[in-house]
């Protein structure tokens, strides 16, 4: 009986599928959904339009799309993982040359009823492929130079592509998940302890630079990472979010100031309130009780990823599971670290909750692919 | 480790012994190395995730952690204004020799904007122009939706009632930041003393005040010393007496038709300046900025006390008096011929209005105010000497007063000292001082004849220098001082101030033109030098009015005793009491008062 034979007489088919789908993960997502569109219609100022309503039908749209893709098996989507990777290759070339032909910086390419930000997509193909890629490799093979090499160019091809747009934020993400795949996959532990150990080195040569006559960066540049490393020495530009979103936060206290009642983000002190900020609208108005809430959600969903990996002996589905996890991971931490002034302020959205129909689509397509790892996982 | 054998040779020949088919043993085998290879992959990917685990933990702790300390924090509302709240009252307070505020800190806050983060910049143009009258709507406007800008101050200082007003407009893009600024609660009282100051470096949360002027640029470091730690600096000067001065003097030179006016009343034991003058004068809260056009010295910034420099006239007559005493050339009786004609260096000496006073006594060429008999006491005394003793007396040098202008208060003296400028200084023309020159000149004169060094700070004892004069010189002297005050035919006869012994000589000076030589026949610089009381002076006071005319009578009056006289006269019965001194009265006085009682 082959590997093919073995997993399609075990698994289930037809509507028994259903049943098979990971319930839980689909709970929880809709639970983090809705307090999302909880805050999108406070931030309104207690208006469904114009984000809380869009908000939703992308939400159902997204909730679809993840229990269509769950239903097909996933050896179909390990086989595409390569063309997925293309595709998604092709568009960030796309956008690179016709969006600066058309209007500047642009990240995004217009579909009519969205917009498809190729950089979103290639956090999940790039998962996709690597996941693939440490399937198909023998395991013997892993930490062969060679065989790490491959792993990296495929990381850093888009990661560059998205750095030239430029967006910082989504290319250390990418180029984070990406290494953590390869962690995961078992690549031995001394490459990373090179890349980690250069990296610091890097970073303390370049201050260590700062004033002598080899200097590495622009004293302006030195000023940025100042700004970076204090926000507060500069509270009207770059410090200017930070402070307005930990004055929210503090205001909000344990309890918070009660659903629309919050001040800094409905009165418009806080920026970007409905997208990268929202967390803090959250916790003006729920407290900590509230963002904690959140943030447990977040862990449940986490933790139920690692259990299905866990459960699962195809080495594909358990890299892919993983990595979406950690993807998603990613996210809400660098967003939740940043609105509370522990990481410099990059463009990251919060997971679900942040307005924005790319990211939520996407990211519903990515656990549309970890439903189908769990649904036709080898029994 | 030890792999597995595909095809162990033991097992095949065994196999092969038995009829079995020996590929079946390498197929078992080979499954059971890839079971074990696959669990030793997932040993490690577990151990990987495990590590990745602890990861997340931590970054789970710390989010948490963080998010509870957030929450905890004060909901520090104005925080992106406060984050400099704490400013300390950085510059000391100044205050009279009571104790009382002269210049003190005030918070205010300043008004500034972020064009980028204004949500309707139209409107907030609109309402600042209706709180702000002096901001043009317009103006703002374009600004604030010019892209490239991202800040623009708006206001410096603002009210509490106005930063409300802002605070109703509700525009996020308009933000208040703390601003310490000086305050100085007397409104023009004092002004030029004080002087002003204004922001140095300015920053949102925060801005340097720094004197521009007076004693707030003199002291500047000493008042932005942190050592200091706030200890405010005590000046001479007091508060009530000065106020009631300038009152007067500000009467007066209005009774006078004078264009400005100044008064120093100064302590004679300690050269303490207790009062300081000049008019017309400022708000030090509001200070104007420089004159463009027009002569500097008659611009209220300017300090006629002491930074004018004026003939003072025959308020000199008095030095030249007093040095003849002191070198025993002559007694206060000896008889001086003061009928014309005098001629030195080929210049006749006039009198006023051509009075001959014919032979007088040297106390009376005081009195009377003869030139002619000043003259020749001072060709007496000769040139060199003359100027010994008027440079003893600080006459020659600026005053050393610790406010910046003083330094601009150079005395004008002759390059040649000729005779004749013997004869001229010696009744105070072709020389120019300021009033504080003349004061602290005049306090040698009542303190029992030694210098001292005019001060705005507070000084305790006196503070005695040299020695010019002997003891019984200068009671000779404040003898003269006095009859001219109290005899019928003295020149400052309305000088007199019941209770209060004052003795004093006028001076009437012609103003120099400005363009050419010569002098205005009707333009003059009176000035009164008086001292009080005479029996144990305690004060010297000099008033000097700046182009008066007095016109009661049936034609215009310009001499000291018409203008200068009454206005230090009222001066003195005003602030006497404020300082202290009590009135006594001549015993034939005081019989008439019991008698009325009886």
């Amino acid at each position: 009986m082959t590997y093919l034979e073995y997993n399609v007489k075990t698994v289930p088919s037809g509507w028994r599928k259903v049943l098979a789908i990971n319930w839980p993960i689909v709970l929880l997502l809709s639970a983090v959904a809705c307090i999302g569109f909880l805050m999108l219609y406070s931030v309104a100022g207690g208006s469904w339009t114009p984000w809380a309503e869009p908000q939703m039908k992308r939400y159902v749209v997204g909730l679809a799309v993840m229990l269509v893709v769950g239903m097909v098996p996933i050896w179909f989507w390990r086989n595409m993982a390569v063309v997925f990777y293309a595709l998604s290759f092709f568009l960030l070339v796309l956008v690179e040359f016709f969006g600066a032909i058309g209007m500047g910086a642009q990240r995004w390419i217009e579909l009519g009823f969205m917009r498809l930000q190729p950089s979103e997509l290639m956090k999940i193909s790039l998962v996709v492929l690597l996941a693939a890629y440490y399937d198909w490799l023998p395991l013997s093979k892993t930490s062969r130079p060679l065989w790490v090499l491959i792993p990296i160019v495929i990381i850093l091809a888009p990661t560059g592509l998205v750095l030239s747009q430029p967006d910082l934020g989504t290319a250390l993400l990418l180029m984070i998940a990406g290494g953590l795949m390869m962690f995961l996959a078992g690549v031995h532990w001394l490459y990373f302890a090179t890349v980690i150990g250069a990296g610091v080195g890097a970073v303390w040569g370049v201050f260590q630079s700062r004033g002598t006559d080899w200097q590495l960066l622009k004293d302006y540049q030195f000023r940025r990472i100042d700004t970076f490393l204090d926000p507060s020495s500069d509270p009207l530009g770059a410090g200017y979010h930070i402070t307005q979103a930990k004055i929210a936060m503090g205001s909000g206290g344990w309890t918070g100031r009660g659903f629309m009642q919050g001040t800094q983000s409905r009165l418009n002190f806080l920026p970007e309130k409905h997208t990268d900020f929202i967390f803090n609208t959250l916790a003006e108005e729920f407290g900590f009780v509230g963002g904690f809430s959140l943030l447990v959600l977040y862990v449940l969903i986490l933790v139920f990823c690692i259990s299905a990996a866990l459960q699962n002996r195809d080495r594909f589905s358990s890299l892919l599971i993983l990595g979406i996890g950690l993807t998603f991971f990613l996210f809400y931490a660098v967003n939740m670290s940043m609105v509370m002034g522990l990481a410099p302020v990059v463009g990251v959205p919060l997971p679900l909750v942040s307005y924005g129909g790319s990211a939520m689509l996407v990211l519903m397509l990515a656990f549309g692919l970890v439903q189908s790892a769990h649904v036709h996982r080898p029994r | 480790m030890t792999r597995i054998p595909l095809r162990p040779l033991a097992r095949i020949l065994d196999a092969r012994k038995k009829g079995e088919d020996p590929d079946a043993i390498e197929k078992e085998n080979r499954r059971l190395r890839h079971e074990e290879m696959r669990d030793r992959a997932r040993l490690r990917a577990e151990g990987r995730l495990l590590v990745l685990a602890m990861m997340f933990f931590c970054a789970y702790a710390v989010i948490g952690a963080r998010m509870g300390m957030l929450s905890a924090s004060e909901p520090e509302e104005p925080r992106a204004q406060a984050t400099g709240a704490s400013i300390m009252a950085s510059r000391a307070d100044i205050v009279d020799r009571h104790g009382r505020v002269l210049a003190t800190n005030m918070s205010t806050h300043s008004l500034y904007a972020h064009p980028q983060q204004m949500i309707e910049p139209g409107r907030a143009a609109e309402r600042l122009a209706e709180i702000f009258p002096d901001l043009d709507a317009a103006d703002m406007k374009r600004r604030f939706t010019d892209p490239r800008r991202k800040f623009l101050w708006i206001k410096k200082k603002l009210s509490p009632e106005q930063m409300q007003a802002v605070h109703d407009i509700g525009e996020p893009g308009l933000l208040f930041g703390p601003r310490e600024m000086r305050l100085y609660p007397n409104g023009p009282v004092l002004s030029h003393v004080l002087g002003g100051s204004s922001f140095g470096a300015e920053g949102v949360h925060s801005a340097e005040v720094i004197g521009t002027a007076g004693i707030e640029r003199f002291f500047d470091k000493d008042l932005r010393d942190p050592a200091r730690e706030g200890t405010p600096l005590a000046l001479s000067i007091d508060l009530t007496v000065q106020a009631a001065a300038e009152e007067v003097l500000y009467s007066g030179m209005k009774l006078m038709n004078a264009k400005g006016a100044a008064a120093v009343l100064m302590d004679v034991h300690t050269g303490e300046v207790i009062s300081i003058v000049s008019l017309p004068d400022f708000d030090p809260n509001d200070r104007p900025a420089a004159p463009t056009k027009g002569s500097p010295s008659d611009s209220p910034l300017f300090n006629r006390a002491v930074q004018g420099v004026y003939e003072l006239g025959s308020t000199f007559k008095i030095f030249a008096a007093s040095q003849a005493l002191q070198l025993g050339l002559m007694t206060p009786q000896t008889v001086i011929d003061t009928s014309p004609p005098f001629k030195v260096g080929g210049h006749r000496i006039g009198e006023f209005e051509n009075h001959n006073y014919g032979a007088i006594s040297v106390e009376e060429v005081i009195i009377k105010s003869s030139n002619r008999g000043t003259g020749k006491i001072a060709l007496a005394i000769g040139a060199e000497r003359q100027k010994d003793f008027l440079k003893s007396l600080g006459l020659f040098d600026p005053t050393p007063l610790e406010i910046t202008e003083a330094s601009g208060g150079r005395p004008l003296i002759p390059e040649r000292w000729t005779d004749l400028s013997t004869v001229t200084i010696s009744y105070g023309h072709g020389i120019s001082t300021t009033p504080l020159h003349l004061a602290t000149a005049y306090s040698a004169i009542a303190n029992g004849g030694h210098t001292v060094k005019p001060t705005l700070l507070k000084q305790s004892g006196s503070q005695y220098r040299d020695v010019v004069l002997s003891e019984q010189v200068t009671r000779d002297a404040l003898n003269m001082l006095r009859q001219v005050v109290s005899s019928d035919d003295g020149t400052a006869s309305f000088g007199e101030v019941p209770g209060y012994k004052v003795g004093g000589k006028t001076g009437t000076a012609d103003k120099p033109k400005e363009k050419g030589g010569g002098y205005y026949k009707d333009k003059v610089i009176a000035t009164f030098a008086a001292v009080f009381p005479t029996d144990d002076p305690k004060y010297a006071l000099v008033v000097t009015l700046d182009e008066p005319v007095e016109t009661s009578g049936t034609k215009p009056r310009r001499t000291a005793g018409w203008t200068a006289v009454p206005v230090a006269a009222e001066m003195i019965r005003r602030v006497a009491p404020l300082l202290g001194l009590r009135p006594v009265y001549d015993t034939g006085q005081l019989d008439v008062t019991m008698s009325a009682s009886d």
